[in-house]
């Protein structure tokens, strides 16, 4: 149920098309990648450091990033959420880590998928 | 609290790690909810509304501390699954049978994680057009919400564990404890006495 976008998107994850086929399914209305925020720029004014969150579910007025990234190589995207929070208050974001990505394909019967998230020795442990 | 208290479930006991919350400490809870509700809904004879499966046990041991007349109705719903997919949206595989326009309706779930089913059905049974329409929720496990809902009665915050019992489950067992537990890992990638049901 994409929102004014003129085609179907091409998702960079298949984690984001699973999302995106979850939304779908509840009936719940999204846009992929709909905006980009400008985080940092150089002395000239030049955009140094931006973020685009994954979706923005319009009903609920949220942007949802999802993290498909390995813990340790998240950094930059923790530091691109902080700058969200300082810089944009009023904007409304949910990460979703890796866990409750795979939770989530875990709860909907995705076990494969789930598995494919899976992967790090970090995230091996629990259910 | 320790696992040693549950020799009496069997091989159950061996799937759970820890207690996260107790019999008591549920019925307890489920009985300051029924009062809430009673005192909240006197005159109004609400209209019950839960989704099978998980709901069963709760909505047994609400409705038997809830002091004034009031009425009951399931709901069940396809889950997104690998094969639902393909039909493409939530399917409703039971409806209420009481009409429920006019009525104040009180949704009772056992728990809400996402939120994305509930706020499916929310929007359907507004569409209805209940007289009023509020959530009564036993477990709320807010760090896995997507949809915020907002809730009127709310039992229990839950962490973002696995847990199960009290009509949670995992591959459809371990929802008749009368507890909440942890489940192990290893229960969970592999449960020992699911062949048991087969």
């Amino acid at each position: 149920m994409s929102l004014k976008q003129p085609q179907a998107p091409s998702f960079v994850h298949p984690a984001e098309e699973m999302f995106a086929r979850v939304m779908d399914y509840y009936g719940v209305r999204w846009i992929y990648e709909p905006r980009t925020f400008d985080l940092e720029w150089d002395a000239n004014g030049k955009v140094t450091l931006a973020f685009t969150p994954d979706f923005y579910l319009s009903d609920q007025d949220l942007y949802v990033e999802l993290t498909t990234l390995r813990p340790q190589l998240s950094t930059k995207k923790n530091k691109k959420m902080r700058l969200m929070a300082e810089l944009y208050p009023d904007i409304n974001i949910k990460l979703m880590k890796r866990r409750e990505m795979r939770d989530l394909m875990v709860k909907y019967g995705l076990y494969d998928q789930a598995e494919h998230i899976q992967g790090t020795q970090a995230q091996k442990k629990a259910p | 609290m320790k696992i040693d208290s549950l020799t009496g479930y069997g091989d159950f006991a061996r799937d759970i790690q820890e207690i996260i919350i107790s019999e008591d400490q549920i019925q307890m809870r489920v009985q300051e909810l029924g009062a809430q509700i009673s005192n909240d809904y006197r005159g109004k004879c609400p209209v019950l509304v839960g989704v099978l499966k998980g709901v069963l046990f709760y909505m047994a041991d609400l409705l038997r501390v809830i002091t004034i007349p009031s009425e009951v109705d399931f709901l069940a719903v396809s889950s997104y699954s690998s094969e639902a997919r393909t039909q493409g949206v939530v399917r409703l595989v039971k409806d209420l049978e009481i009409p429920i326009n006019h009525r104040h309706v009180l949704f009772v779930e056992d728990v809400i994680d996402t939120g994305l089913t509930l706020n499916y059905l929310l929007r359907s049974l507004r569409e209805r057009e209940p007289e009023s329409l509020e959530v009564c929720v036993l477990f709320n496990k807010p760090g896995r919400r997507i949809i915020d809902i907002p809730l009127k009665y709310k039992g229990f915050d839950l962490p973002d564990r696995f847990v199960v019992g009290y009509g949670l489950d995992h591959q459809e067992r371990y929802r008749n404890l009368p507890f909440i537990g942890l489940l192990k890992a290893e229960a969970f990638q592999n449960p020992h006495h699911l062949r048991e049901c087969e």
